[in-house]
């Protein structure tokens, strides 16, 4: 709802270390008491509420409820549960404090898991058919102008994990960096943008866009390993932008989804 | 109205106790040049100062007044709140709230902290820090005044009033709970003896709600749920009780108001579950909406759903902002909104019928149609799959929460929009999911541009471009002003604040800041003197004309 992201995010430079942590379970939870929980909730609870308390044939939502969400520690639940709702069909429970804690974890950690979206894991991205994905690279999608499974992609189904080869495959921008690691500078990526500044004079300068405003263009001089930077008044100094994936840029727009599932499970093929 | 004529009666009651006020909120609707007494400066969320002193011809002389750094130190601050003594570690505040100003005095806020500067000099008049207990601190608008009395939200979902003269607390009341995952960041708007304050959160599948709070105890006057409970009008654009009573629909911006229909106008937030659909067949009302509210009861006038059944996060909690304008030769009183889906929309705020809608970028391809009633109407191919969906604008939107400007003279709309992809990756495949259920991976950003509607035709009249990087397109959403000095107030995505012709878009003066700007510019007339105020990080900067 909220997330304005403000920096940019390309590519799939930031994207590894959400993967890498999916499906850990979060480090304030006891994982023997969460699976005593789980144990609890389904032999106990989950005829009404269903085995992952989301609600079953007459019982509602666990996670959703008001008094789970905001429960301590397994008290505020402790309390009701020993009374129940009876007039609603809700039985009393005669659980030890044990048993209380360990349903109260459980409970606590689906919640966690639920509103933890970084930790989400990605399922099966590899459901598309590789022999269309093939004829849609060397056909409509015009992928074997520039690249070539012999070449450039020779081993990329290894390189990469289904959903970050699926992310570099619309859009090869920023490096791939180790999880919880800065991503490295844009600039410092082979496909960065690209502007040449022709300064009064004539000299010619090309480079990785660093910034390029109205009043101002900064580029990375790669063999200086220097920025070097100019004021801009209108046109002077000329400066033309290239964008080496372009072609990728002008794409976005033409794909389905069911092609870029189809080119994915080609690449992924190539190992 | 006669609710109005009894607030008057008290407030002016209020004062003979207590001497002299601040702010009379009756001055709110119409505003004197020497202040900017509520978040939007007025309440017409125009954002549009009558002021000229500063104007397209003299602007090149406009030059830096003062720079205020936010002091965060306790150790000379007036302390309260409930938490721990010692502060628990987030992010460095940024002013994304837009400062008030009465009498010579800004007061403004950032999660957990109010200042209260001195609008000539810059310097600290005081500066209250809230002892947090948690939730999110990604951001906080502003504060309300009414009277001598200054109200604000916290990360950790209270609602705390203080003395504007001295920062001293005057109460403090829990609105929400943090263990649900609700957060509070919204400026409060005051109207009448209504403090309006909207919550937000979006973790869990939570119910949104509106209040308004009496000013002196800060009890509830009124709640207005934004989805409908069963049996209610709206019910039946949900499945059922369970889905509708935690879909969401988060109210977390500043609404507008106009005094002459006594109609407040707010924004609604988008469904729970955020990205997925499968629990929640139908429109899903209130959410992803402009309702028009009865202040003095909450009651709901009308609504317009900008999008039906959302499932990309694209909340319309965007200012709705009030045009007084003509359409076919006939004056009509209207409200306009850029839409986070990707869609500017044109309202009659009298009934909320639909005038138009047209795409503000050209990316969206998520729409299947515009229907009967002007309303983008997704295609569920675009919702997020289990081996992944490519969709533009990602859930940031074309647009965001930073305020836009409609400037009456040049009958243009401005607002900062990107145009960036994402793949949208279905994650939880459970017939009840929970939370955002899916995963969304970032493409990158491919354009990002500041563009003037037309707000008679839809159509954009002119579109500057925002700075590039090595990875694509900076900046994009950004607080705007406009000014009858025929200047539009805003930033370049690139680390400048800039002002641009209103009528061209042409960049006219610039400061580097070192970072984008980070609120939305306000003005005022001190001693004299224009003033524009801006936020940009940790900074609160004041410019003036060389003198």
């Amino acid at each position: 709802m909220i997330r304005l992201v403000t920096t940019i995010v390309g590519g799939a430079a930031l994207v590894i270390a959400a993967n890498v942590s999916a499906q850990q379970p979060a480090s304030e939870f006891d994982p023997a008491a969460v699976e005593r929980g789980q144990q609890l909730l389904s032999t106990q609870c989950g005829f009404c509420h269903g085995a992952n308390a989301r609600g079953g044939s007459s019982g509602p939502d666990l996670t959703r409820s008001a008094l789970v969400q905001t429960d301590e520690g397994g008290r505020q639940l402790g309390q009701f549960l020993r009374v129940g709702r009876p007039d609603r069909g809700m039985p009393a429970f005669d659980f030890t404090d044990a048993q209380m804690a360990d349903l109260a974890v459980f409970l606590h950690s689906a919640i966690r898991a639920n509103a933890n979206r970084k930790a989400y894991r990605i399922l099966d991205v590899l459901v598309g058919d590789g022999k269309a994905g093939e004829a849609y690279f060397n056909g409509e999608g015009r992928c074997a102008t520039c690249h070539s499974p012999q070449r450039d992609l020779r081993g990329i189904g290894a390189k990469y994990d289904p959903p970050t080869l699926q992310n570099r495959m619309i859009l090869p921008r920023g490096a791939v960096t180790a999880p919880n690691t800065q991503p490295e500078p844009a600039h410092l990526d082979h496909n960065a943008i690209k502007a040449t500044v022709t300064v009064a004079g004539g000299e010619s300068i090309t480079g990785a866009i660093v910034r390029l405003t109205d009043f101002d263009v900064a580029l990375y001089d790669a063999a200086s390993g220097q920025t070097r930077t100019w004021l801009r008044n209108g046109d002077s100094p000329k400066v033309v932008v290239s964008d080496p994936l372009q072609a990728h840029v002008d794409h976005l727009a033409k794909w389905t989804d069911a092609d870029m599932h189809n080119v994915t499970a080609y690449l992924a093929g190539l190992k | 109205m006669m609710l109005k004529t009894l607030a008057a009666l008290l407030f002016a009651m209020a004062a003979a106790q207590t001497g002299s006020l601040l702010l009379d909120p009756a001055t709110i609707a119409k505003p004197p040049v020497d202040s900017w007494p509520t978040y939007h400066g007025d309440y017409s969320g125009r954002r549009y100062s009558t002021l000229k002193q500063i104007t397209t011809g003299n602007v090149k002389s406009l030059t830096l007044a003062w720079v205020y750094r936010l002091n965060t130190q306790r150790a000379a601050a007036i302390v309260g709140g409930e938490g721990a003594d010692t502060a628990p570690p987030t992010a460095p505040p940024v002013v994304k709230s837009t400062p008030l100003m009465i009498n010579g005095v800004l007061y403004f806020s950032a999660p957990d902290h109010v200042w209260a500067i001195d609008a000539r000099t810059g310097r600290e008049n005081w500066h209250f820090v809230w002892k947090t207990r948690g939730g999110d601190h990604i951001g906080n608008r502003g504060v309300g005044i009414y009277g001598n009395w200054l109200y604000f939200l916290t990360p950790d979902n209270y609602f705390v009033s203080l003395d504007a003269r001295t920062g001293k607390e005057r109460w403090h009341h829990e609105i929400a709970s943090m263990k649900r995952e609700y957060f509070s960041s919204n400026a409060p708007i005051i109207v009448g003896r209504n403090v309006i304050v909207g919550v937000g959160g979006d973790a869990l599948d939570i119910p949104g709600y509106l209040e308004s709070r009496d000013p002196e105890n800060g009890e509830v006057v009124w709640r207005w749920n934004t989805t409908p409970r069963p049996g209610d009008p709206g019910a039946t654009s949900w499945p059922d009780e369970y889905a509708m009573s935690s879909g969401g629909g988060m109210p977390w911006l500043p609404g507008t108001y106009d005094p002459d229909l006594n109609l407040y106008y707010i924004g609604t937030g988008n469904p729970q579950p955020v990205l997925t659909g499968q629990s929640r067949p139908g429109d899903n009302l209130y959410t992803c909406s402009i309702v028009a509210l009865h202040p003095d009861t909450g009651k709901m006038a009308w609504y317009y759903q900008v999008t039906p059944h959302d499932t990309h996060d694209w909340d319309a909690a965007q200012t709705p902002v009030l045009i007084d304008g003509v359409i076919n030769g006939q004056p009509r009183k209207l409200v306009a909104q850029a839409s986070r889906n990707g869609y500017f929309i044109l309202l009659d705020r009298t009934s909320g019928a639909h005038v138009l809608t047209s795409k503000m970028i050209e990316s969206a391809n998520w729409t299947k149609e515009i229907n009967a009633t002007g309303q983008p109407i997704g295609n569920r191919s675009k919702d997020a799959s289990v081996p992944g969906t490519l969709v533009s604008p990602d859930t940031n939107g074309a647009t965001n929460w930073p305020p836009p400007s409609f400037n009456p003279d040049t009958g243009l709309f401005y607002v900062g929009t990107q145009q960036a992809y994402s793949i949208m990756y279905l994650t939880d495949t459970d017939p009840r999911p929970q939370g955002w259920a899916a995963a969304e991976r970032s493409v990158g950003r491919v354009a990002s541009a500041l563009k003037a509607i037309d707000y008679q035709t839809g159509k954009v009249r002119w579109s500057h471009p925002l700075a590039l990087t090595a990875a694509g397109s900076a900046g994009g959403p950004m607080g705007l002003l406009s000014t009858a000095g025929g200047l539009l107030f805003g930033n370049d995505g690139g680390s400048h604040f800039v002002a641009y012709d209103a009528a061209t878009g042409k960049a006219l003066w610039h400061a580097g800041l070192g970072t984008n700007t980070t609120n939305g510019p306000q003005t005022f007339l001190l001693d004299g003197r224009q003033y524009v105020v801006v936020g940009a990080g940790d900074a609160l900067y004041a410019f003036a004309l060389q003198q």
